[in-house]
């Protein structure tokens, strides 16, 4: 009798009452097991569905324009969630967007902006005037100084058209506007008043392709399909964008089919990716050049003062075997500190690797049995490839002790002036253009500025207050041109930034948008049929 | 026994300010957060405008003060990172903690609890041997290999068992297994030296004497007094289950408190690793008063002499 109790009650607690015992309660979970694998599958393919592996943990702050510093990743999210007036898209990298189109007043002061027809936020709302305004004088982002200081007045004549006064004639204003800041992106003034900055970021209403679903901080954020994207309808109806910190599980779940597009999948990872059907790799060049840097050539006394030294180094260092050996090949060497899609980019004769000639330059410098440099610093993260110039280095006499750091410290070092002695190997993938990279690199009073040359001081202002482009693009090319000359970095390559995709996958849009790492346009991503 | 019960309240209540005392200074030791929250070269104005809105910029007693002021109240504070109270954070990962802690701790005891009894009862044999090497591996083999060997055969080469996330039964599987073998070695360990004690004790020797069948001296007088030692580990190793399983959940992408405390270090959110430690303390100072009490209940010698 009590046996028959407990079975009863077993059956109820499974909302069964058919009597089932523990031996059929142990069948049905091995059935259950074994059928839900493949099921799995079949939930991550989803056919209207595309779902991303991450490899960061996904932060609030990146669904607020206001608050975007001058990295890439936050753009990874703006460019679904967001539109900006002018922004970086595929063939042009100063696109209008929710900006129909746009004019400059001769004397460089006033850019009156007309707002595109029939751009809407996700709640149905035009994007006016006002809200471009608003979202200009909002942003608190990395700049948001030089922004206000730039800026006279924004004015906002009728809701279609919105006109910037600047105070004096700023050349950068677009490329700042556009991509270096979060000021363009816009968002709805009535909803941001009405729900506050932190109901914003939890709940983020935007005019970009993709609607905000949900999100779990940390875990995973989904979108859905804005039907009212001025562009286009995104083919894909849903993202969801799941993080997995782990590159190797990352790698697992889309060999599984889990996810169907992973970012940031490196050596020999990205190798099995490559090996396996239906994956394939989708690197793209970032617009992070890596360098090594000598801060004692300012010196008399040091070695490094004498520019054939630093013509050594330079010529020693083997970039093509370290991209091999490291990247697969993925990433684009380079003798130039400026991104090659940068604005007045100037290209340089290609960097070269003969140790012999760096050897005759050691020579001709007075260090035919090379020298010891001191330490050679870097981000802890890339200290692979400074092994493999300590090395390199190391053939022509040079020789030097890694110096790794973790990654905060090691800026943090590198821009209070404390690697006085010895190499740093830098790096930068801040947005800009040629001259924002000059300044924060080159030119004197820039932040990871350890010395300068006054001929390439005295020309930056000069290019700053030129209104004429194609003179300003003559300085810019002058200042990249002594800075090549005077061997100031040994620049290595600009880094490969390598992710994958799955079968499932049409249209991934990596590599549209020069030197960007992460999908863009969202709109333009497809699954096959 | 009053006396006793306030006595380790008193001691709980100085581990819980030592642990905040230590948190607090340890996580400000790690560095500047605000250098890992904007771009390399952001001014010295943008990261002074950080110090100041985490209030980072303010005396480390005064900060001090203010954190324990609103412990008081309950209030763990908000993420740097992700701009969200902490208790809330810690809620919505709490579930899924609970859930891997309570089955990899049923693996653990389901695997930890039979062999040892087994190694025991055969000294010096094959399953004594077998225990030795299964304990060795569980307790030396870090469990992020254990996790990706796992995944590459379970999940990419038979490809039974989902690689990652949560959701499902089958997630649970890697992520409980890869859990549950260190705690099921150390569980192993203990309840065969355990038992070894109290075979040897004089009481097993006189249920043998009056001709009892092994099993029932094993089972029924041995067992249950070894028990009580594995029980009282498997409480705590719980508690840090549930906190710190930081390697697991990071690997298996498991969306638990473990995972949360690794984001707190690696982004430096004080805030998070405050919250995470305070409460993973607070949870352990109560399972060891709850079995300190109930050690004073059933034994009258430990509240006398104390």
């Amino acid at each position: 009798m009590s046996s028959t109790l407990h079975r009863d009650a077993q059956a109820n607690l499974l909302g069964n009452r058919s009597g089932m015992t523990r031996r059929d309660l142990l069948a049905a979970t091995a059935i259950g097991l074994a059928a839900g694998a493949p099921a799995i599958a079949r939930a991550a393919a989803a056919q209207d569905q595309l779902t991303y592996g991450i490899h960061v943990s996904l932060a609030p702050t990146w669904f607020e324009p206001a608050e975007t510093s001058g990295i890439i990743t936050p753009f990874m999210v703006l460019y679904a969630l967001h539109d900006a007036m002018v922004k970086p898209m595929p063939g042009n990298l100063q696109a209008p967007c929710l900006a129909e189109s746009w004019s400059a007043s001769e004397d460089g002061l006033t850019f009156d902006f007309v707002i595109r027809k029939g751009a809407k936020f996700h709640n149905g709302e035009p994007v006016t005037a006002e809200d471009v305004k608003f979202s200009y004088e909002r942003y608190r982002g990395a700049d948001h100084d030089l922004m206000k200081e730039q800026m006279a007045s924004i004015e906002t004549p009728d809701p279609g058209h919105v006109r910037f006064k600047l105070k004096k004639p700023w050349p950068d204003f677009l490329s700042f506007y556009s991509s270096a800041t979060g000021a363009g992106w816009i968002v709805p003034k009535k909803y941001v008043e009405q729900v506050g900055d932190d109901g914003f970021k939890k709940a983020p209403i935007g005019a970009g392709p993709y609607k905000f679903v949900s999100f779990k901080p940390g875990v995973e954020l989904v979108l859905e399909a804005f039907e009212g994207y001025w562009r286009k309808v995104p083919a894909v109806k849903r993202l969801v964008m799941k993080v997995i910190p782990d590159e190797a599980t990352r790698t697992a779940a889309l060999k599984r089919g889990e996810i169907d597009i992973a970012y940031s999948i490196r050596g020999e990872l990205a190798d099995e990716v490559q090996k396996t059907p239906g994956l394939s790799l989708k690197p793209v060049v970032l617009q992070a050049p890596n360098w090594l840097y000598f801060p004692e050539q300012w010196d008399p006394k040091s070695p490094w003062h004498d520019v054939r030294v630093r013509q050594a180094a330079n010529l020693a260092i083997d970039r093509e075997g370290m991209n091999k050996a490291l990247f697969l090949g993925y990433c684009k060497t380079t003798n130039s500190l400026v991104p090659y899609t940068f604005a007045d980019y100037w290209q340089p004769p290609a960097a070269v690797y003969d140790p012999a000639k760096a050897k005759e330059l050691m020579s001709a410098a007075g260090h035919p049995g090379g020298f010891d440099a001191g330490l050679l610093y870097c981000d802890s993260s890339y200290s692979n490839m400074a092994e493999v110039s300590l090395n390199n280095l190391a053939a022509i006499g040079i020789t030097t002790k890694l110096q790794p750091i973790e990654r905060a410290g090691f800026w943090a070092g590198y821009s209070s002036k404390k690697y006085v002695r010895g190499i740093v190997q830098g790096a930068s993938a801040a947005f800009g253009n040629a001259a924002t990279r000059l300044a924060t690199f080159v030119v004197k009073g820039g932040p990871y500025v350890y010395g300068s040359y006054p001929d390439i001081d005295a020309l930056y202002p000069q290019q700053a207050d030129e209104m004429d482009q194609a003179k300003r693009a003559a300085i810019l090319t002058k200042m990249q041109q002594l800075v090549y000359d005077k061997s100031i970095y040994a620049p290595i390559w600009q880094l490969g930034f390598i992710n994958a995709v799955g079968p499932r996958v049409g249209e991934s849009s990596f590599d549209r948008i020069p030197g960007f790492a992460y999908t863009a346009p969202f709109e333009d991503l497809t699954i096959k049929a | 026994m009053r006396r006793y019960i306030i006595r380790r309240v008193g001691y709980c209540l100085l581990s819980l300010f030592l642990l905040s005392v230590t948190i607090f200074f340890f996580v400000r030791v790690t560095g500047d957060p605000a250098t890992l929250l904007v771009e390399p070269g952001a001014s010295d104005a943008d990261i002074a405008a950080i110090h100041h809105q985490f209030g980072l910029d303010r005396p480390l007693l005064v900060q001090y003060g203010l954190f324990m002021w609103s412990l008081f109240q309950g209030d763990l504070g908000q993420s740097f990172y992700y701009q969200t109270p902490v208790f809330e954070l810690y809620m919505q990962r709490l579930p899924n903690s609970l859930l891997l802690a309570f089955v990899a701790m049923g693996l653990s005891l389901l695997i930890g609890i039979p062999s040892g009894i087994l190694a025991s009862v055969r000294i010096g044999g094959f399953w004594d041997g077998f225990g030795k090497l299964f304990t060795m591996l569980g307790l030396s083999l870090p469990s992020f290999l254990v996790g990706l060997v796992l995944i590459l055969v379970f999940s990419v080469y038979l490809g039974w068992l989902p690689s990652s996330g949560a959701g499902t039964p089958l997630h649970l599987i890697m992520p409980a297994f890869a859990l549950g073998w260190y705690f099921a070695a150390s569980h192993m360990r203990l309840t065969r030296s355990s038992m070894l004690d109290v075979l040897g004790s004089e009481y097993i020797k006189l249920a043998r004497l009056k001709g009892l069948p092994q099993s029932l001296v094993i089972a029924k007088h041995a067992f249950k007094n070894a028990l009580i030692p594995v029980l009282t580990l498997a409480g705590i190793n719980l508690v840090i289950m549930v906190n710190v399983a930081v390697v697991v959940e990071t690997v298996f992408a498991w969306p638990g408190i473990g995972r949360l405390l690794y984001e707190g270090i690696t982004f430096r959110d004080f805030p998070i690793v405050q919250g995470v430690v305070i409460l993973g303390g607070f949870m352990i100072v109560i399972v060891n008063l709850f079995i300190d009490i109930l050690y004073a209940v059933i034994d009258p010698r430990i509240r006398l002499e104390s």
